[in-house]
Order: C-alpha cells, then structure tokens, then sequence
C-alpha cells in the first residue's frame, strides 16, 4: 500500500520540496498523476495542507485586486489613428 | 519578429480584422502589465501604443489564430526593457544567483510567514494585496503578473520573458516568497500577532 515513486521528481533526480509541488499544483501545471500524489500527500503533511489555502488565497486576490485599471479614453483610437497614418506613407 | 519567421501575406481587410479581433480584445490587460511596470499612467500608454505599433508593422510574421496575447506581452516586455528601463536607467536589482542558490537551498521549505493567515489576507480590504505586489522588484513582479493575473502557463512565460521554464519556476517561487513576507508585515502592522493556528 505504500506510495510509488514520487510523480514530481525531476529528471536529474532531484526530488521537489513541498512547495515546488505546491506551486505547480495551485498553477494548473501538474499533471493528473502529480495530482493524485498531491492528494494523499496532503493528507500526511500539515504544512502543506496549510499553505494550500494560503497560496490559493492569495493566488485569488491577486487576480481581484490587481487587475482594476482602466483604459485611458481614446487610447485605442491614438492607435488607430498613428497607424492610419503609418499606411497612407 | 524573428526574421526566420514565416511570413504570411494578409490583405489590409485580413491585418485590420486580426487587429481588431485578436489584438485589440487584449488591451485592458496589456495596459494593466504597462501601469505595473512602470506605475504611470502615461508611461503605459506609451508602452501600449508602441507594442500595438510594432505588432501591426510585424503582423505578416503572425500566425492568424495563434497566441496573440502572449506575442504582444512579449513585444511590450521587451518595449519595456529596451526604451523605458534604459530611459529610466534603473539597473536591474535581482541577483539571480542568489535566486538560484536560494532555490536550490535545503531551508527553501521553512515556513517564512507562519503568521500570514487566510483570516488577516480576506481583511486586506484596502491597496495591501495591490502595494505589495508592487513593492517587488520588476522580474519578480513581472512572473506573478504574468502567471496569476493573467493566467499564463509557464511555457508561455518562458516565451514571453525568454528564459528557461526552470527558471520561470525558480523565479516564481522566489516572488511569491518576497510576497508573503511583504503581506506578513502588512498584516502585523493591522495587529495580527505571531499565533500558529
């Protein structure tokens, strides 16, 4: 019943620290068997199931927060125009 | 941009329609990364026309269909270190040694901020998430732009930023770390005491 071979060793042999898994879990950059790992690793390791939350909230701050500026008005007609401009030469 | 780069002969309809459906749609965002590089309005602006400029001069070598967003990230990126950082003549401050070293570092998983919490994060109700994000120096705000704001994949921001997808890695762990800390004092000087949960 124990585990296989941790899925996020890299190809030098190196094996990732929690939070390298973390981080490609929370990024959507692992892969379903990364995944399942995760899962049952979670459930052994306290500080990660901690920082799951954590980063994860974070992580959706940022995107809430961060992402409120507008357009300057007219902006994309300047663009229009220089490049109206650039074809009529 | 390439110069190896296939061309493709489109028709002045055919470049306005790419300009307009698959360039222009990303505008909000292109004008967000511009004001996060280099906190001013007019600066972003002038980073957004020159990156849509330069696209449309080059759109033969785009690929109708293909990754317009990150094509244009990249252009305004490089806009930004080529013309605005050397204007600016502020030198790059990450050591990326020390960010190497740091990675690879046997303590790289001690808890930095036991104090942060997702209870003091969720009452930042003010600029916190904003300034702290801001107060990162530019490469390492860049890849939590890049990756958390709008989503990229870490392929894509290998692309975008030319560096290997290790170091995109690397360089994003290391962000999200200076983050947290900043985040940790914002949210001691709000009164939360050091308490493990």
């Amino acid at each position: 019943m124990t585990n296989s071979v941790n899925p996020f060793i890299l190809a030098d042999g190196k094996k990732p620290s929690c939070m390298e898994m973390l981080q490609l879990i929370l990024d959507g950059e692992a892969t379903a068997v990364q995944q399942e790992y995760f899962r049952t690793h979670m459930d052994k390791c306290a500080p990660c199931f901690k920082s799951y939350d954590l980063d994860n909230t974070i992580k959706e701050l940022l995107k809430t927060r961060c992402c409120g500026e507008s357009v300057p008005a007219g902006l994309v007609e300047q663009i229009r125009n220089q490049i109206s401009q650039n074809q009529s030469f | 941009m390439e110069e190896e780069a296939p061309k493709n002969s489109y028709t002045t309809q055919e470049k306005n329609d790419i300009f307009n459906n698959e360039f222009l749609p990303h505008i909000t965002s292109m004008y967000n990364f511009g004001y996060r590089l280099t906190f001013d309005q007019d600066d972003a602006k002038d980073l957004v026309q020159d990156t849509y400029l330069k696209a449309y001069r080059f759109i033969e070598s785009f690929q109708k269909g293909t990754n317009a967003k990150a094509w244009l990230f990249r252009i305004l990126k490089n806009s930004f270190i080529n013309d605005y950082r050397k204007k600016s003549k502020e030198p790059s401050k990450v050591d990326y040694q020390e960010v190497e070293s740091y990675y690879n570092s046997e303590d790289v998983d001690r808890q930095i901020t036991p104090d942060l919490r997702v209870e003091s994060l969720k009452d930042m109700i003010g600029d916190e998430i904003s300034n702290a994000l801001n107060s990162l120096d530019v490469d390492f705000r860049t890849v939590i732009i890049l990756c958390d704001l709008e989503g990229f994949k870490y392929e894509e921001m290998a692309k975008i930023l030319d560096i290997p997808i290790g170091t995109v890695r690397s360089r994003l762990h290391r962000a999200r770390n200076l983050l947290k800390e900043k985040l940790s004092e914002y949210a001691k000087s709000m009164g939360y005491k050091n308490t493990e949960s």
